[in-house]
Parts: C-alpha cells; structure tokens; sequence
C-alpha cells in the first residue's frame, strides 16, 4: 500500500513538472490578506484564435490545485444519487469528452437523457452552454446534470456532505481555496477550473496551420470545400459561432424539444439548437442534438437532402439546401477527419489517473 | 499626581489627533444598528405551514407549504442622501426563523424611506457560482436555465386542476420584458421614523402580505394559473402583484 501511494505520487510531481513546471513561467501572485499564497496558472490562448468573449477565470482564477479538485471531483460517482455517474461517465475523455455511440447517454435508474451529450472543450468560448443555451456561466453548469433525474439525480446538499465526510476532499480543498471548507461555490468553481481548461487545439488541421504538417490532396480539397459551404456558421479556429440555429430536421414528436424557444419563449427561436463545434467531430457520433445521424455521412446528407425547408424559422442559409456532390461529401470527410485532437484524447493532464 | 497632570494633556492630544486624522484621510461614520424584520401574514394574520386553510379573493381555498422571496439592495433615504447597506443580498423563508431577521450597521441619521429590490439583479443572475444567500443550495436557483427564482410560493388547492392539487409559483426572469425584477420604496410614516443613534439598534417591521399575489394589477385565480414555473408574462404579472404586498407595520427605535 505505501509503494503504491508512493509511487503516486512520484507520478503526480512527475506530471506536474511535465505538463506545468517545464519550460512555462508561473507567475506568483501573492495574496495580501492571508497567508494563502496561490500560484497563478495561465490560461494559454493558442496563437491565432481570438480571444475569449469572457474571461471565465477573471473571478476563479486557476491555479494548479484548483484544476486538481476540479478533475478529481470530475471523475467522482460520488456526485451522483447511486454513485455511478460521475461527469465522466457521459463525458468519456477518448470521446473528446462527449458519450462514445450513445444518441442519448444513460442515467440514474435506468433513463436516458432527452438529449446528446455535448463534447467538453474549448468551453472557455463559449458564453452560453446547453443546446438551447440555458445555462449562462461555465461555473452553474454542473448544478444541471447533478440535480436532474435523468442524469446524476442528486441533491446538492448530499454531495456536499458526502463530500465533507471523506477524508481527501477538505486537504485539497485547502490547497485550493486556502481553507478546509466546502461549499457550493467551491465546488462549483473547482470544476470550471478543470472543465474550462480543457482545450483541443492539436488536431492534424491545427498543425497544417502552423506548418508542421500538410493535407493530403482528398483532405485539402475538402477543406477548400469546408470554407466555401459549411464555415459560415462552423467559423474556424473553433469551428462553430456559438449561434443558434434551425438547421431544418423534423420535430422530435416523443421529445417534443423546440431548442432555444424554451429558453427565449420567442417563437422565433423555435427549433434553433447551439452550432456545434466540427472539432473532433468523428469521434463525437451520434449528431445533431437528439443523436438522429449515426454516421458522419448521414449528417451531411441531411444538408444535401434532408432539409425541411418549409419550416419558418429555418436558418437562410439553409434555404435552398447545400449542394454537395458524392466527390465533395468524401473530401469533406477526409477534413473532417483532420479535426480529431489525439493530444486531447490521451492527455493524462486531463485522464482520471 | 504629576502623572495625572502629564496624563490629561496626553489624553486630549491623542483624541484630537485620532479625529484629526480620521476626518483628513479616512472618514469613519458613527453608526447604529438597523434590524428589519419581516413578518409574513395572509390579510395581516401570521402565514401558518401547511396546517391552516386560507382563502384568496376569489373564494378559492388553499394551504402555503413553501413561502420565499429575495431581498437585495437595501437603502435608506434620508433628505439629501441614501445610506446602502453593502453586499446586500438576504433570503426571506417562512420556514427559516432564523431568515425573518437580518441586521447590519447603518450611518446615523434620520430616515425618511426603505428601498428595496424584490429579486436577485441581473449581473449576480450572470456571475456564475454565488454564496451565502444566493448559494444554490437555497434552492432558488434554476438548473436549466440560469438564474434565481426570485419568490417562491407552493401549496395546495382544490382548485387546481394539476397533479396532487398542487399550488407552484416559481417566479423568476431577470431581463427583457419579462422581468420579474420589482424596486420598491416605503416611506415611513409618521410615527414610525427611523431614529439611528451610535451603538443603539433600531427595528424596521415590515409586514409581506401573501393575499396580495391573487390581486393588485392583476386578477390571479388558482383554477386558472395554479402554476408558474418559467420566465414569461405569467410571471410578470405575479410580480406586479407581489411587489405590492410589502408595508411598514412598526419602527421602534431602541
């Protein structure tokens, strides 16, 4: 048992100074008030993209203990009622963070969400989070899967007090907030930290930008493609323009979903979902927001072919459908394919242990 | 005795001096203790959980399990001048005692008006995990679409037609036209003015009228609306309503 805690830890250090220490200077910034003196991490823009709309560690600022309690807690059933649905369990890490093959992810006792699981990156873009943009802030969007009954089905008051009970919890609470204390906002905020870092930035299509690599014919053409036909709203470097949209599918009769409308209770939102980012997006099948297109292909033929166009409040763009010849639709999937970021997917930083 | 002497002179410099300096670069206010409290009533009798049958206007009867709303932004207003009570932000549960009564320093002086915002202004709505009174943990916070619910009412009726003949009013919304957002000023009347004096506690009594949700601006029958739990016109007009069931019922200056 001690060779293995050790062993750990060793393993711990060993990462920290892989993936933060090496190389990168960390600002100290102490705090005056207490005896707390946090060490400051930097959240890294990658060159060329812009830079986030808001800064959602302006008020929670990051710090590598901080990330820590965020990945731990990530990774911890013990949020949910049964103990068998921590975030991670519909937000797979080999997934790009979203639930491998499932239209719907499961829940406790058996149920199934109403809705696919969105991947997680890149979330430090994005000012509104759910496909109908419900939620506002990065740091109340656990409270959603937590308390709903479909998904992790607990009470807040609960975690925290199973939290409070376990012995490791108030020592990295400590080192993250300066105190034992635990509260919902520490939790909350622990949680952006390790979310809101998770950034997919490493895909083939990324290095061709910075001129490590270069497409194949299929992969360029598709790309030459992408810009003309599909970028208008899945806008680079994030692939999508954090808008909402009808992209013209038919209403889910069982579900009964309007999208945005929910939300807005304007009727001009009726059926608008959030554009979802193409980053990784061959690994993130099912698609749409009820999971309805198993393959890649059936997706875009929904833009080819599928359109409902005589819905109301169907995005213009959309009006006449997207031309898309059988040599296009291949070519286009070669660059999609360029979109899946391994360094993300096997990223111990981000990996439960 | 010649200590005393060299004592004395002391003394008063180093009063003077400590004024002095105050006045000149941090100027301190001599202040008192306001206590507001809230007492919840249907048609001026104390609400009682669960155990007792009202009726509202309409001759619709109905119990209250869950009764509570958000006071935020406390001012008082005297003649040339507000005094704000900072961060302040407080939580009134019928089923707390402890939530009834809140208390904070104020400047001293003599105060002409109470204002006060029924709800949670719309930058705390936006600015992700709150604590204290806006703690989620209150359960006023919606998990599907961001943002405080800022009064609470549930019961039961046999008027209402859904499941279990339940009563929920859920209000919240915190922008465009459908916000539930109400600023509200009492003035005290005679009688029943504020007096703040240094290191004395004055109570603030302030009476919050359930009966008003049914009427006001607006005609609110159980049958028709037993629920509202989203943002929209329903619950704006709940809070037209609300808002009104405030009113100073006693001041006592301690």
């Amino acid at each position: 048992m001690k060779i293995r805690i050790i062993i750990l830890l060793c393993t711990c250090i060993g990462l920290y100074i892989l993936f933060i220490g090496a190389g990168k200077k960390i600002p100290v910034v102490q705090d005056k008030d207490t005896a707390y003196t946090p060490i400051y991490l930097e959240f890294k823009i990658p060159d060329g993209w812009p830079k986030p709309p808001t800064d959602i560690f302006a008020k929670n600022r990051l710090t590598e203990p901080g990330f820590q309690l965020g990945k731990k807690l990530f990774y911890d059933g013990r949020l949910s009622k049964d103990g068998n649905f921590p975030c991670a369990s519909c937000h797979q890490q080999f997934a790009a963070f979203a639930s491998y093959e499932h239209d719907f992810s499961h829940g406790f006792n058996n149920s199934f969400t109403t809705r696919n699981a969105p991947p997680l990156f890149n979330l430090a873009w994005m000012t509104k989070l759910h496909w109908d943009g419900g939620i506002n802030h990065i740091e109340v969007q656990p409270l959603s899967p937590i308390t709903a009954k479909n998904e992790m089905a607990e009470i807040l008051d609960s975690v925290l007090y199973k939290l409070k009970k376990d012995t490791a919890y108030p020592k990295f609470f400590k080192a993250a907030f300066g105190s034992t204390e635990i509260n919902s906002q520490r939790m909350l905020k622990a949680l952006a930290q390790f979310m809101g870092s998770i950034v997919s930035s490493n895909s083939k299509y990324d290095k061709v930008q910075r001129g490590e690599a270069s497409f194949t014919p299929g992969e360029g053409n598709g790309y030459n493609f992408f810009k003309v036909k599909c970028a208008a709203c899945h806008k680079e470097p994030l692939f999508t323009d954090n808008s909402f949209r009808n992209n013209g599918m038919a209403l889910n009769a069982f579900l009964q979903d309007f999208g945005r409308m929910r939300i807005t209770g304007n009727k001009n939102d009726s059926l608008k979902f959030k554009v979802p980012s193409l980053r990784n997006i061959m690994l993130t099948f099912p698609y749409m927001h009820d999971g309805r297109y198993y393959s890649i292909g059936s997706a875009i033929d929904h833009y080819r072919t599928g359109i409902i166009t005589t819905q109301p409040t169907l995005d213009t763009l959309l009006l006449k459908r997207i031309a898309i010849s059988a040599r296009e639709k291949s070519d286009l999937i070669y660059f999609l394919n360029t979109l899946t970021d391994t360094t993300l997917t096997r990223s111990p930083r981000f990996a439960e242990r | 005795m010649k200590n005393c002497l060299l004592t004395f002179p002391l003394f008063f410099a180093s009063v003077f001096n400590i004024n002095h300096y105050q006045n000149k670069f941090t100027p301190t206010e001599i202040t008192g203790t306001i206590k507001i409290t809230f007492i919840n009533t249907i048609k001026g009798t104390p609400v009682q959980l669960d155990t007792v049958t009202y009726a509202n206007p309409f001759s619709e009867k109905y119990t209250v399990s869950k009764f509570k709303y958000y006071i935020s932004h406390i001012a008082l207003a005297f003649k040339d001048g507000v005094f704000k009570e900072s961060d302040s932000y407080h939580l009134v549960d019928e089923s707390k005692p402890g939530s009834l009564s809140f208390s904070f320093s104020a400047t001293v002086n003599t105060y002409q008006s109470l204002l006060f915002m029924i709800g949670v202004d719309s930058i705390k709505n936006v600015s992700g995990a709150q604590t204290g009174a806006l703690d989620p943990l209150n359960d006023m916070f919606w998990t599907w679409n961001s943002g405080y619910v800022m009064a609470k009412m549930e019961g039961h009726s046999p008027q209402s037609m859904v499941v279990n003949n339940k009563v929920e009013f859920h209000i919240g919304g915190f922008s465009g036209k459908y916000s539930v957002l109400k600023k509200r000023r009492l003035d005290f009347p005679a009688g029943m003015i504020p007096d703040i004096r240094e290191g004395r506690t004055t109570e603030i009594i302030i009476e919050a009228d359930l009966d008003k949700w049914w009427q006001g601006p607006h005609d609110l029958k159980i049958s028709t609306n037993p629920v509202c739990t989203t943002p929209g016109e329903l619950a704006k007009k709940m809070a037209d309503n609300y808002s009104k069931m405030f009113t100073i019922k006693k001041v006592i200056n301690n």
